[in-house]
């Protein structure tokens, strides 16, 4: 029973919003809603989960006094400062009584401290490219060569600069390096992105169906 | 070691320093280099021009602060085109970390910007998870994925969400987004419910948004800061009033040409170095 039970719900549950999806009639699609519905509340309930799972890897490090620990009590003491905020403050911001709008202190340290601290771990990004790019990119086949000329091509085009550099001469139909950026990410690109899409969705739906027909289990974990 | 080699150890602090000096100067003197406007934009900023006052749009923030320098712009050109036609937004976010603050500092901006009300010309229903099944959900109805928008108060109170039960109450919908969230829109949203679907995304997920513009399952992509400087020079071209409003993409532009500038010659030049270093054995 203790796997019966949940390969038979699990199947069931797969199985209703296809049919729902062939079948359209009232009866089938006001519970098809249900699903979604719960769906919906299951799903953040993985966020708290999420969350509990977040304290008890830091505590335990704390605790032990494991290597960087301390990381893992500043990660601690700032997710209890936010919840506090979020949870007795509230987001977005308030008028006062004098007319002026004051934040609440979860969106002031959101936009005040998260957004440009990520920001900038993104923006370093940039300077790790131009360091890899000058040691990793070779022309060392004819292949590298065609990915490196493709890539010059779409790097110029992409920016103002490049229409600016090498802007074509229409009276003899040559284009520029923009009209020929656009060219390459609409045809041989969107070619390319055809294939990866389609074999991802073939795959998810090839898995999809072992897991409607029971013959996948991820639910029921490592037994 | 020959001069060629040496050349190709370069120490990488000196390719730091030309990028952040490729990024700076044109920051302090801006170049201001026209922008050229790509089709997959037009078709976005045209779809928008063609709706009437009082059409509804949702707009979905699922991106979070680390994403907020290229889709930001969008955000804001996006917001100001749908205020100046009198188009009501309905703002929400699938994304959890952080989309709804994203959406609730946009909002703010464009109130102080061009004095929108909000819940009266926009409305922010703040985040909802499950992804796809929300975005299913919303085919059925509003109101049972998003009961309440940010502040609490019930949606079937606010005036910018009257009359929006469902999809069909909806012209179109804009998903500005990193990781897949933009392709679920497409796939779910367009493909079973036939809403119209634009998608902004970042530069690196762009690429792939193509295939949907080529098929017609996307009616635009604007990709990343080019894409956002785009469609501000659209409504900056097509109302004077908001040509003066800032124009981050714009300037970012100036940053983005050098610095490409700057990673091309590199690559050129590492590989004419790394030619002569093969010809010198």
């Amino acid at each position: 029973m203790k796997r019966q039970v949940p390969i038979t719900l699990a199947i069931l549950a797969s199985l209703y919003p296809v049919i729902a999806f062939y079948f359209p009639a009232e009866g089938i699609n006001r519970f098809n809603q249900s699903l979604d519905e719960w769906m919906v509340i299951i799903a953040s309930f993985a966020l708290a989960l999420g969350v509990v799972s977040m304290i008890m890897v830091n505590l335990h490090k704390v605790r032990r006094r494991q290597k960087g620990w301390i990381f893992g009590l500043i990660t601690l003491a700032a997710f209890a400062m936010m919840a506090s905020f979020g949870l007795l403050g509230g987001q977005g911001s308030r008028e006062l009584a004098d007319g002026t709008t004051r934040l609440e202190p979860f969106t002031w340290v959101f936009q005040f401290m998260y957004s440009p601290l990520q920001s900038t771990m993104f923006s370093l990004l940039a300077f790790y490219v131009a360091s890899a790019s000058y040691r990793a990119f070779r022309v060392r086949n004819v292949e590298a060569t065609l990915l490196l000329v493709g890539a010059l091509i779409i790097m110029l085009g992409r920016v103002p600069l490049g229409a600016h550099l090498l802007p074509g001469i229409e009276s003899w139909r040559i284009p520029g390096v923009a009209d020929v950026a656009e060219w390459i990410m609409k045809y041989p690109n969107a070619a390319g992105q055809r294939g990866v899409i389609i074999g991802a969705a073939l795959g998810a739906a090839s898995m999809s169906i072992r897991v409607m027909v029971g013959i996948e289990r991820p639910y029921l974990g490592k037994s | 070691m020959n001069w060629a080699q040496k050349l190709l150890m370069i120490d990488r602090r000196i390719i730091f320093l030309l990028v952040f000096l490729g990024a700076l100067i044109p920051i302090l003197v801006p170049i201001g280099l026209a922008v050229r406007v790509s089709p997959p934009v037009k078709s976005i900023f045209d779809r928008v021009e063609g709706l009437k006052p009082g059409d509804a749009i949702m707009l979905s923030f699922d991106y979070g602060p680390s994403d907020g320098p290229e889709l930001d712009p969008m955000a804001n050109a996006i917001l100001r085109h749908c205020h100046k036609k009198g188009v009501r937004v309905l703002g929400l976010s699938l994304f959890p970390l952080g989309g709804v603050d994203m959406g609730i500092a946009r909002f703010s901006q464009l109130s102080l910007e061009t004095g929108a009300r909000s819940g009266i010309d926009y409305v922010n229903l703040g985040y909802k998870d499950g992804g796809q099944a929300a975005m299913k959900l919303l085919g059925e109805s509003l109101p049972a994925v998003f009961p309440s928008d940010v502040t609490g108060q019930p949606v079937g109170e606010i005036p910018a969400a009257q009359g929006v039960r469902n999809y069909n109450d909806i012209e179109l919908v804009i998903s500005l987004a990193t990781s897949v969230l933009g392709e679920w829109w497409i796939n779910l949203v367009n493909a079973q419910f036939g809403v119209d679907v634009a998608v902004g995304s970042t530069a690196v997920s762009a690429p792939k948004y193509y295939a949907y513009v080529e098929a017609g399952q996307a009616i635009g992509v604007m990709g990343g800061m080019k894409g956002a400087s785009e469609y501000e020079d659209l409504v900056a071209q097509n109302y004077p009033a908001l040509a003066g409003l800032s124009r981050t993409a714009t300037v970012g532009m100036d940053v983005q040409s050098i610095v490409h500038l700057i990673i091309i010659m590199f690559i050129v030049f590492g590989n004419v170095m790394f030619i002569m270093t093969k010809r010198m054995k």
